[in-house]
């Protein structure tokens, strides 16, 4: 275990001043446009990719959180907000402002496979073009919308209606010539194995995939855009609630609790802190169950005993977080500057019950091992299937298990400590298989973790003086972050990281609200796992992902 | 035994009621053949809608279906009524008749298997409608026309879904289909005969007794490889966990299904139960001994009965617990591994055989 951070494997990227790395820009930076969390360096909009690359490959940051697009009223601008996988503490945004006539930008997608989806979006919400992008299309909106709607010319009165025949049709790009020996096949947006409304366009040879491409979009709500309607104070967190509705629903208001607390500088008592890690943990274990159950669904088939004792196990912890939220899904049980309410009284009856969860729970991870992971025909399906090496996982920008089980050592609460995490016990979880089988595994041993830091924090809220239980700091009833002041902060959700990005433009409303999903990311790493493979591995490597559509397309 | 063959379901019957003649003969196999169908039939019916729904709850934590009727037993004729009240949707573009004739075919072809199959006694009645000598492999014959029902409904719903379901059927039953016989010839060298009642009656003898306890010769007990083989293949030509591909609801929707809706699902599945219990049955009859158990004979049909359902909830347990493999790893393992072992077995129990004998 290691609390402090960890000991910069490559040794030759240390960290650099934003000084050194103007120095290393040169002449590719024409200003400075810093944000709360990283030094911003603008560039011109045809020099994205040279900056991009030198940052990358001299100065080390391999990751590429997010591309956040927005407009202003005299430009509009692209945000690459970079950091390293070896330290993610260790961020530098680059700011490409494109012409407020004709947004035309560089495509960052050569240096990194992620701006891929990423500018596909911008293009898509904002309008800004990337120029050299090998498919600029739109992603979340359907192919025949008329306008870009977070731009700000976009009129939202008008009506939009795309009806059936407008829509391309999508075996158009597919028709059979001669020589083609290939079937084009939908898989979804209704199907038993796509974990909600996602469509996969498959290109089959035989049983083995040729390609597959992931259109997403179905279950698109606005959600920036309604956050960006919501005053910072009460009016964003219930929100982040319905993103990754699979009862990770804390550890996605951490997320927007930690930006807007960072951008207003409100610091939140260590009760509170203590509560919500150990919230956040038990949100993490009925995700990882849910995730365990639906994989089990899709590699065993429909009647499969582990999907009913993973979804009892989840049950459980979702009876705890019932008890301490009082909601069983959009628990909406933080706020800025703390929580809502103290632990429900009697706290002991809480705290046996808590206690004979963690107790149980070691049998019930062992009864998985026997009945899942120890299983030879289980093996055989998931082992070395659905490849993905960690370079490539590093280049989709993949976090979370899916990272993790690739062998890229990354999980935010250690290595950029937020809440309680840094005060106790607990260990990374990474596997080195790459493929299905590991993704799995680490799911299940980080259920083992989350265990742990729950009950270090049970241990701690315990023994907690009485006169001392502070659960929310004195926070402002209206938040007005000064002007242009623009912060990104991520935390571990259950998938990865999840960012928000916020920009205040001195309202109470933030001007510019950005989630990075992490299920966006990881989705897109889909084909590099599932091209060559056969059906059921394309479905297997789905569910390792475990993607919540609901993230997917905010 | 060692006595003369029981007398057959249909002669009993011309027998006891006093019909005469060649008409008589086959208005007694007629009766014989509805009862023994309906038998059948009635297994389905409590196995679909209930016991299939409770043997799952109750491998699942579950409780399952319990507000109709006692033990919710009355969900059997409200499923029926649910499911054929429903609206048959033909979709456009589908090739008929052959749409309409397939799943026609797969119960059929498995009913048919019931023919030769000896059920043992209840009292007087000898369920047993037809025992040519080469019934053994009128069995095999029979049930594995299923796989051409299945092929049919893929190719013929013209969906995509359905006609890899269709392909995968096929390759899986030609995979299977040959280790499966094989090893059954491995019977045929013991029992030295092709008919039913032969290969049953060759498992009656004791086989050796410890502490007092006779243990049957049923070929399960003396040949347990092969017993472990057949009941492998047995499960993948029936096309149960862990090689429930053809259907494979999470990777292929519902293989050659996915289009048929209401009475021709009803079909579908009612076949697929009964194709169930055919394999049970073949089962039985090739290495449990058939109808034989404790007690006397006249309640063989009991026994019988017993294994056929201890069959159906091995199927279940499979389904509860096990993964189902890839197509290709199915391929492979039929084709590399069972092959190779049934002929093993074969030589093997040949050179035994005629070694001892």
């Amino acid at each position: 275990m290691s609390l402090e951070r960890p000991d910069t494997v490559d040794d030759g990227v240390p960290a650099q001043t934003p000084d050194e790395l103007e120095a290393l820009l040169g002449d590719l930076v024409v200003g400075r446009d810093d944000h709360l969390n990283a030094p911003g360096f603008v560039i011109r909009p045809d020099t994205v990719q040279e900056t991009l690359s030198i940052l990358k490959e001299q100065a080390g940051y391999d990751h590429l959180s997010v591309v956040t697009a927005q407009e202003y009223e005299n430009r509009y601008e692209s945000i690459y907000h970079l950091k390293k996988y070896d330290d993610p503490t260790q961020e530098v945004s680059v700011v490409v402002p494109a012409d407020k006539d004709d947004p035309v930008s560089e495509t960052g997608e050569p240096v990194f496979r992620t701006a891929d989806w990423h500018e596909r979006e911008a293009y898509d919400l904002i309008g800004i073009e990337y120029e050299g992008h090998p498919d600029l299309r739109r992603i979340l909106l359907p192919e025949t919308w008329q306008g870009h709607p977070l731009s700000m010319d976009y009129d939202r009165d008008r009506p939009q209606i795309a009806t059936l025949p407008e829509h391309a049709n999508p075996l158009q790009d597919h028709h059979k010539d001669d020589e083609s020996d290939t079937m084009f096949l939908n898989i979804g947006p209704h199907h038993p194995a796509t974990h909600g409304v996602l469509h996969l366009k498959t290109v089959l040879d035989g049983e083995q995939v040729v390609d597959v491409e992931p259109d997403i979009g179905y279950l698109h709500r606005s959600e920036e855009q309604m956050a960006q309607s919501g005053t910072y104070r009460h009016q964003i967190m219930p929100y982040p609630d319905r993103w990754d509705y699979i009862s990770a629903g804390l550890l996605n208001e951490w997320a927007y609790a930690r930006a807007a607390e960072d951008l207003a500088d409100i610091e939140v008592p260590e009760y509170a802190q203590v509560i919500r890690t150990m919230g956040a943990e038990m949100c993490r274990i009925a995700a990882h169950m849910l995730a365990l159950a639906t994989f089990a669904l899709d590699v065993n088939g429909d009647f499969t005993a582990t999907f009913m004792y993973a979804i009892n196990d989840r049950e459980r912890v979702q009876d705890l977080l019932e008890d301490l939220t009082g909601q069983r899904l959009m628990f909406n049980y933080f706020r800025l500057g703390g929580v809502v309410w103290d632990l429900p009284e009697p706290r002991e009856e809480f705290f046996s019950k808590t206690r004979d969860f963690l107790d149980q729970l070691p049998e019930s991870v062992e009864e998985y091992h026997n009945l899942v992971t120890s299983n030879e025909i289980f093996q055989m399906r998931t082992i070395d299937t659905g490849i993905l090496p960690p370079d490539v996982a590093k280049n989709y920008g993949a976090t979370g298990p899916v990272a993790r089980g690739s062998g890229v050592d990354y999980d935010l609460r250690r290595d950029d400590p937020y809440g309680y995490y840094d005060e106790l016990d607990w260990d990374v979880v990474t596997e080195d298989g790459c493929d299905n089988f590991s993704r799995l595994l680490v799911r299940m041993r980080e259920v083992e973790e989350s265990a742990k830091i729950i009950e270090q924090c049970v241990d701690l809220l315990e023994d907690w003086p009485e006169d001392e239980r502070t659960i929310q700091a004195n926070v402002p009833r209206t938040l007005r972050p000064d002007d242009d002041t623009e912060i990104y902060r991520a935390v571990e959700g259950a998938k990865g990281e999840l960012g928000i990005y916020i920009r205040a433009d001195g309202t109470d409303k933030p001007g510019r609200f950005k989630i990075r999903s992490p299920c966006f990311s990881n989705l897109q790493t889909l084909p590099e796992m599932a091209n060559g493979e056969y059906i059921p591995d394309v479905i297997a490597a789905l569910g390792s992902l475990d993607i919540v559509l609901g993230e997917v397309d905010r | 035994m060692g006595t003369a063959p029981a007398q057959l379901f249909p002669e009993w019957l011309a027998e006891t009621f006093g019909l005469p003649g060649v008409l008589g003969e086959v208005v007694a196999a007629l009766i014989a053949a509805a009862v023994v169908g309906n038998i059948v039939l009635a297994f389905t019916g409590v196995a679909g809608p209930w016991a299939k729904r409770k043997i799952t709850a109750a491998f699942t934590d579950r409780i399952a279906v319990n507000r109709v009727g006692p033990f919710g037993l009355l969900i059997i004729p409200a499923s029926a009524v649910q499911l054929l009240a429903k609206e048959l949707i033909v979709p456009e573009g589908v090739d008929r008749p052959s749409w309409d004739i397939a799943p026609i075919i797969l119960p059929a072809s498995a009913l048919l298997g019931f023919a030769v199959i000896p059920m043992g006694r209840l009292g007087p009645i000898n369920f047993h409608l037809a025992d040519p000598e080469v019934g053994f492999a009128l069995v095999f014959a029979f049930a594995s026309i299923a796989s051409v029902s299945l092929v049919m409904a893929g190719y013929a719903s013209s969906n995509k879904y359905s006609l890899l379901g269709g392909l995968r059927a096929v390759a899986q039953n030609l995979a299977y289909e040959i280790p499966l016989i094989v090893t059954a010839m491995s019977v045929v060298i013991f029992s030295g005969t092709l008919q039913m009642s032969g290969i049953v009656g060759a498992q009656t003898e004791t086989l050796v007794t410890i502490a007092g306890l006779d243990i049957p010769a049923w070929y399960a007990f003396v040949n347990p490889f092969a017993f472990v083989l057949f009941l492998t293949a047995n499960l993948a030509e029936i096309g149960r966990n862990p090689f429930d591909i053809p259907e494979a609801p999470t990777e292929i929707v519902a293989g050659y299904q996915t289009e048929y809706s209401s009475a021709y699902f009803v079909l579908f599945y009612l076949g697929e139960f009964v194709h169930i219990f055919l394999g049970g049955a073949i089962l039985a009859v090739t290495f449990l001994g058939g109808a034989s158990g404790p007690g006397p004979e006249s309640i063989g049909f009991i026994w019988f009965v017993v294994k056929l359902w201890a069959f159906f909830l091995f199927t279940q347990w499979a389904r509860s617990a096990l993964p189902r493999v890839r197509i290709d790893q199915l391929i492979e393992i039929g084709w590399k591994g069972m092959l190779v072992l049934s002929f093993a077995n074969l030589v093997l129990t040949a050179v035994i055989v005629g070694v001892i004998a």
